[in-house]
């Protein structure tokens, strides 16, 4: 089965606001996936409905081909969940929880190399309540990982991260969405972020899935305009188009040679994403 | 539930009572809170009789002491203990580990009992080497009345956990009606100098079995007189504990399942937002 989670028609409503107004989406094993979203999209909501965490007002959803709602410890145990807000176990050592936690599972990843693949072997011995924000994200993502989850949600995780430990986690992510075929879902507010690591990703406005696919694809389909850059007459020539590969074409035959100065830029993922919502507001 | 989760929980349950005796905080407040308290107690009023008997307030209040530590520990530590654990969201990460919520239970009974087994055998040393108490007499008695008491506060205290709303509310919440309880309680002075609806109340409170029977265990017969009906009523001791457990057993685990079903990541987040503005 090529398929990690599979939702269909989901809705959400609390009270008399429709959060979530039929949700498609279809994460494939092995991919890292990205949901983007504005603040109140209903990213969390969607992720916790996932996780089993919440459940949803109509729809049909399986992960790991199970519904949510019915999954069992198995299940559970083929799952991996990093929340942002979790600030628990301030008492313990660092080591000692990621032993601790590891004993839940029958085949947990080795606890001082998952230590040492978070960069926190210098920490080992210290209290989780003494590490700073962006180490405690970082044992939080161990222990999501710890027992070797085939699915891997994250919700918001390099919120507060600088720029090296976000580039570290982000080489870490790949590398077990690479090596160990896990799939991982996140959410993210950080474009570039998504435009990095995702293989795909989806953008959820006013209660659906505005767009899905590659950047590339996310790009044609909001049809954002790629910039089109040439020297002319000693001076830069700027066009906006959303047709770059014609107005280059165009622009050969016109110059009957190489043009001077060309350059294309595709939309970044930012501005695709702007467009999106502006046009959904 | 399976065994796994309950050997893990055993051993989480020691490493959370391990972790209480490093904090240097956490344990100033047991040793001067607890036990220096009693010594003063003891070396201030010790040595009077208790009214109209020839049995020492020392001996007396080492009984007290006990039965309060098995209730604090259990009505007060524990509930509290279970709202950090849902604010700071280490029930949510068990709950999202299979097998995870048995275990932090176990884990929680488990502290509770270490620390009450502690604080016990610290109180009955005080008493010994301060106050000049005579051992137990009925080390059988001491030894099935705390048990007992502790196996009927476990699922009353986390009952109570799962209905306070917040760590910082919580502790009056909990801590107000305990004095109460306490003042009418026959542990901090005899019952019978009570009125009796008083004593009514009182006894419809697993505080007052408790400390009766531990009055059971340390006190001499000639304390019987300042006694409600003139007997250690041991049979009654066990029939309420008992019943107390029972009504525990029977509370909690809906109680806990419907705290645990209702933990999410934006619940965390929307608590710890209302924390922050609060
Ligand atoms: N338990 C709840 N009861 C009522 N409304 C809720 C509840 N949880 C979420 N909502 C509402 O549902 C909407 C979606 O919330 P959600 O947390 O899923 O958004 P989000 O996309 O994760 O936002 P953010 O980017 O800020 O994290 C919001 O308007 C929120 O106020
Ligand atoms: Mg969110």
């Amino acid at each position: 089965m090529s398929t990690a989670v599979s939702v269909r028609g989901l809705r959400m409503r609390y009270g008399a606001a429709d959060v979530l107004r039929g949700v498609d989406l279809e994460i494939r094993r092995g991919e890292i996936f990205t949901l983007l979203g504005p603040n109140g999209a209903g990213k969390t909501t969607t992720i916790e409905i996932l996780e089993g965490f919440r459940k949803r007002s109509a729809g049909e959803v399986s992960v790991l081909g199970t519904d949510p709602e019915k999954g069992g410890d198995d299940w559970r145990a083929r799952l991996g969940i990093v929340l942002q807000n979790w600030r628990d176990h301030t008492r313990w050592g660092v080591r000692e929880l990621v032993v601790h936690l590891s004993r839940f599972y029958d085949a947990p990843r080795d606890p001082d190399e998952l230590v040492a693949a978070v960069g926190l072997t210098e920490q080992a011995g210290q209290q989780v309540g003494r590490l700073s924000g962006g180490q405690r994200r970082r044992l939080d993502v161990a222990l999501g990982i710890i027992g070797r989850p085939e699915l891997l949600f994250l919700d918001e995780p390099t919120t507060g991260f600088d720029p090296q430990a976000r580039h570290e986690f982000h080489l870490l992510l790949t590398r077990l969405a690479a090596d160990d075929g896990m799939t991982v879902v996140l959410t993210t507010h950080d474009l570039a972020e998504a435009e990095k690591l995702a293989h795909r990703t989806a953008i959820l406005v006013g209660g659906r899935i505005a767009v899905c696919g590659t950047p590339g694809e996310l790009a044609r389909e909001v049809q954002a305009q790629s910039s089109v850059r040439w020297i002319e007459d000693g001076r830069e020539r700027v066009l906006s188009t959303p047709d770059p590969s014609r107005a280059a074409w165009e622009l050969h035959n016109r110059f009957d040679g190489p043009v001077p100065g060309l350059e294309i830029r595709r939309p970044s993922l930012e501005e695709s994403y702007l467009e999106l919502i502006g046009r959904a507001a | 539930m399976n065994m796994r989760a309950l050997r893990i929980g055993m051993r989480r349950g020691w490493a959370e009572h391990t972790h209480l005796l490093r904090n240097r905080r956490e344990l100033a407040g047991t040793l001067i809170g607890t036990v220096g308290f009693f010594a003063l107690m003891l070396i201030w009023m010790g040595d009077r009789p208790v009214k109209g008997t020839d049995v020492s307030n020392a001996t007396f209040m080492t009984a007290g002491f006990l039965a309060f530590t098995v209730f604090s520990n259990g009505l007060m530590t524990l509930p509290l203990s279970l709202v950090t654990d849902r604010e700071e969201g280490a029930l949510l990460r068990l709950r999202a580990i299979p097998g995870g919520i048995p275990a932090y239970l176990t884990g929680r009974a488990v502290t509770v009992l270490c620390q009450i087994a502690l604080q016990s055998a610290l109180l009955v040393a005080t008493a010994v080497l301060v106050g000049g108490v005579a051992p137990p007499r009925d080390w059988l008695t001491l030894a099935w009345v705390l048990v007992l008491g502790t196996v009927a506060v476990v699922p009353l205290g986390a009952a109570i956990g799962c209905l306070l709303p917040s760590s910082k509310s919580g502790a009056g919440m909990v801590a107000l009606p305990m004095m109460l309880l306490l003042i009418p309680s026959g542990v901090m002075f005899p019952v019978t100098a009570m009125p009796e609806a008083v004593q009514w109340v009182a006894q419809s409170f697993p505080l007052y079995w408790q400390g009766l029977g531990l009055r059971a265990a340390l006190l001499p017969d000639s304390m019987l007189v300042a006694e409600i009906a003139g007997s250690w009523r041991l049979p009654y001791v066990a029939a309420v504990l008992g019943a107390w457990t029972v009504a525990g057993m029977l509370l909690a685990p809906g109680l806990i399942r419907r705290m645990t079903r209702r933990e999410s990541g934006s619940r965390l987040a929307e608590r710890q937002l209302a924390a922050q503005t609060a």
